[in-house]
């Protein structure tokens, strides 16, 4: 069996975009793998123009945002430092090892890797999320500049969502029958780590044995 | 769906069924992210039927041809009633053009004024003001323009047991054909996921958010067609289409194709020459629960160029003042962006000669800020500066607009439009001209504009001479924006057959439209609505406006830019003093220097400059034309004498 992985394409981001940049992915991603009934719900973010879908199921809305809230403190612990945020679909292979989160009876068939470089940029707002897109600064030069990293940052961000489509598209043998979905979506996991984590490269090595290869994606 | 078809006669059967829903569900999910009227009237019935929902609990509130690839689609009537032929035979493809109708920069006399009648008379306020700026595009021709073109397809083959859907290929027929089935739905379901995705990230789903939203009322609209063959675009066309094709799902007897050709930048379709940056114009949205007051309205085929046009148009001169004053009435309440916008759009009218129309209906009906938005409107647009080929210094302009001004006082707006526009026809134009003798010149000199670019140019000169044009362009867009009011919707709501395939041709398209001019055109049923066409001016100013919707730099970057391309204006100014007969270079140079007094002052002293202004100059032209008459009387008189010599002789 088969482990695809699809490694996003890196963003820079600041640190106020980060919320709404990862929510857009992951919920982009959990919506091709939601395939049980869904009303998909469509959300604007507020810092691009960009529309994303959810799957509109309440529990994993909740589940994302702690994990970008965990995210997110990381971020400001480490900061200027590339983060990346694994997000891992898994099929159960024997329901009564699921007290033991780590073991075999975990089988984990696609993965996808959020890279994002968290750069820190002169304070002119706070730290909270909920900014309009016309924001007015005083500094002219400043807000322009903003603004066209800003845009930089969109066409990056819509190419991101393409790069899932196409993953999404191109790959579809390895996703498991539906029938065998218990819920809206297969079950998942998120984890987050830091580019020098070296914590994380043994996580990564330990499910690479308990899965098999993984294929490397471009 | 659930049960499993163990059989190999039922399988086909299952696939098929597979393959005909994934046709219909392709389409609800493309027209439902295209088609405003559906979207917007589901909205609201949306909230109903979904409960929030966690896993597999509330299937109750799904239709059941939600459960076709577990997903819950809004409502929409327009897929439900194209599918019924794919229903019949899915091996014929099925291609879904979005069409972006708006507005080309032709002039066109005959399709002027009414439907922006029927456009005030629904909005409030503020989505009024705006209306009127895009009025200005309702004097062109309407031009569609394929965004996107998606195509389902199935490419049957000759059946085999090979390929039954990627992993379980070629184990004997038994087991291909259980895995089949399964492998098909699984696939097409995750194809249908990644459609809903990418319709929302295609550059079309903004246009049709900004319709929904009703922000963009009245530029332009989406429209759509299904058809099953391909009217191929031409190469240029196609050079300027990017595709996206999604990876075809195999199954036992063909593949599932989908693709979608789209242009990258909806910008470039939707600012053609006279729209700098902003997608321009459709008549027909197609909307929401609001509609129905529109349905209201007496309608029924009209063909274009209908006399009562220019009925309509000749009225205009003063039948605008009425329309003004209505306004209030079916309007909540003036939103504060919007008196705002008002008053200091408002001060040029200063200058202006009050046309006929405006003292009588002035001091009872109409307050004073309409008015004076009226005679700014009329102002504004006149033609005659973007000929004059002569350097002005930027302290002539206003005295140009007066000059512009006075003309058009006594002129029927209306007849503007119609002038520009080269082929229009003598009698057409006759009809159109004011009674009263000063109108001939300013009829010979509009006649030689270039509409277009005098758009641009008033709008720009606008800002030119009033500095905070830009700012108010920001509240207006604004305003614009936060409008979220119902008349865009109701009006859609007309317009929405249109989006029929079935009925899809361009006359048809058009047909709508044209039953709202009509309906528009009996000023005396709907006197709110009647409006001016004369107004254009205002909408010039608009223009300037719209462009700066986007953001405001770039609508800075663009003013800047016409002001640099801005003919120069003396000539008009000249011009117009002819036209006034001499009425006297002071006269102008006094109004002249009005504009940078004003500036800063209230509303109610502009309106009396403006009135002085008017009592200056309307007595001399009337008394031109009193003399002229006089004139003529007595060479009637002599004349008739001398015959009554003869005869006597």
């Amino acid at each position: 069996m088969n482990c695809e992985v699809c490694q996003l394409k890196e963003l820079e981001v600041e640190h106020i975009e980060v919320r709404e940049v990862l929510r857009c992915i992951l919920h982009t991603i959990l919506f091709h793998r939601a395939l049980g009934l869904v009303r998909p719900k469509d959300v604007d973010l507020e810092l691009f123009d960009i529309t994303y879908v959810q799957c509109g199921d309440v529990e994993h809305e909740k589940k994302i945002n702690e994990k970008i809230d965990h995210f997110i403190d990381r971020v400001e612990k480490h900061p200027n430092k590339k983060n990346q945020i694994c997000l891992s679909f898994y099929e159960v292979k024997n329901k009564q090892a699921t007290w033991f989160t780590n073991k075999v009876e975990r089988h984990y068939w696609e993965q996808w890797y959020i890279n994002l470089n968290t750069v820190q940029h002169p304070k002119t707002h706070s730290g909270k999320s909920h900014h309009s897109k016309v924001v007015v600064d005083p500094g002219e030069t400043a807000s322009e500049e903003r603004n066209a990293r800003r845009t930089a940052l969109e066409s990056s961000l819509r190419e991101v969502l393409f790069q899932i489509i196409k993953f999404v598209n191109e790959k579809k043998d390895h996703v498991p029958p539906i029938p065998n979905l218990d819920g809206v979506s297969f079950p998942y996991e998120i984890t987050i780590s830091s580019s020098s984590d070296s914590a994380f490269g043994m996580d990564m090595l330990k499910r690479m044995l308990q899965t098999g290869h993984p294929t490397m994606l471009s | 769906m659930a049960s499993n078809h163990g059989n190999t006669n039922s399988e086909p059967a299952t696939n098929e069924q597979i393959i005909t829903e994934f046709f219909a569900k392709s389409l609800h999910i493309i027209l439902e992210s295209r088609c405003p009227y559906v979207s917007s009237r589901n909205y609201s019935g949306e909230q109903v039927l979904s409960s929030p929902s966690s896993s597999s609990s509330s299937s109750s509130s799904f239709w059941p041809r939600d459960k076709w690839f577990n997903l819950a689609l809004k409502d929409c009537s327009a897929a439900l009633e194209n599918i019924d032929f794919w229903r019949q035979s899915y091996l014929e493809p099925m291609v879904v053009d979005v069409v972006l109708v708006q507005r080309t920069s032709n002039w066109d006399p005959l399709n002027c004024s009414p439907k922006r009648a029927l456009v005030r008379n629904l909005s409030s306020k503020e989505r009024y003001y705006w209306n009127s700026e895009n009025d200005e595009y309702r004097n062109e021709v309407m031009s569609e323009k394929i965004i996107e073109r998606w195509v389902v397809e199935y490419e049957s083959k000759k059946c085999s047991n090979i390929g039954g859907g990627g992993g379980g290929s070629g184990t004997g027929s038994k087991r291909w054909s259980s895995t089949s089935w399964h492998t098909l739905y699984k696939k097409s379901t995750l194809l249908l996921r990644s459609l809903y995705v990418t319709v929302r990230l295609l550059p079309a789903y903004k246009l049709f958010r900004d319709l929904i939203s009703s922000a963009q009322i009245g530029m332009y609209n989406l429209g759509h067609r299904v058809s099953s063959f391909v009217e191929p675009f031409t190469r240029t066309e196609e050079a300027e289409m990017q595709r996206f094709v999604f990876t075809p799902v195999d199954t036992a007897c063909g593949r599932l194709c989908l693709s979608v050709l789209y242009r990258s930048s909806i910008s470039d379709v939707s600012s053609e020459p006279s729209t700098p940056m902003s997608p321009q114009f459709i008549p027909d949205y197609v909307g929401s629960p609001m509609a129905d007051p529109l349905k209201t309205f007496p309608s029924g085929p009209l063909p274009q160029g209908s006399p009562s046009f220019s009925h309509l148009g000749r009225r205009h001169s003063w039948s605008y003042d009425l329309y003004k004053a209505s306004p209030p009435s079916g309007i909540p309440s003036p939103s504060p962006s919007y008196s705002e916008s008002h008053a200091t759009f408002a001060k040029p009218h200063s200058y202006r000669l009050p046309p006929t129309g405006v003292t009588r209906h002035l001091p009872d009906e109409t307050p004073q800020e309409h008015v004076k938005n009226t005679n700014y409107d009329e102002y504004s647009p006149s033609p005659n500066f973007s000929m004059s080929p002569s350097p002005s210094p930027p302290t002539y302009t206003p005295g140009i607009h007066i000059s512009n001004a006075l003309k058009r006082s006594e002129s029927a707006p209306v007849s503007i439009p119609a002038i520009r526009a080269s082929g229009i026809p003598p009698l057409f134009y006759n009809q159109m001209l004011p009674p009263s003798p000063p109108l001939r010149p300013s009829k010979s000199s509009l006649a030689k504009m270039d509409c277009r670019s005098t758009l641009l140019q008033a709008g720009s000169t606008v800002d030119k001479i009033f500095p905070f044009g830009k700012d108010e362009a920001g509240r207006l867009t604004g305003v614009k924006i936060s409008s979220n009011s119902s008349p865009q919707k109701s009006i859609s709501r007309s317009s929405s057959r249109l989006s029929f395939p079935d009925d899809y041709d361009e006359s048809e398209f058009s047909g709508p439209f044209v039953v709202d001019e009509d309906d528009m055109t009996d000023p005396g049923s709907r006197p709110g609505s009647f409006d001016p066409v004369g107004n254009p001016c205002g909408q010039n100013d608009h223009v300037g406006v719209s462009a700066v919707k986007k953001s405001q730099d770039a609508a800075v970057g663009a003013l800047v830019c016409m002001l640099k391309k801005a003919p120069p204006l003396q000539q008009d100014l000249q011009n117009s003093a002819n036209l006034l007969h001499g009425s006297r270079p002071e006269i102008l140079k006094s109004t002249t220097m009005d504009p940078n007094q004003i500036s800063g002052q209230p509303v109610m002293q502009q309106s009396a400059a403006m009135s002085s202004a008017a009592s200056l100059l309307a007595p001399k032209t009337t008394a031109d034309a009193l003399e002229e008459l006089r004139g003529y009387a007595v060479m009637k008189n002599s004349l008739l004498k001398q015959g009554g010599d003869h005869k006597h002789t």
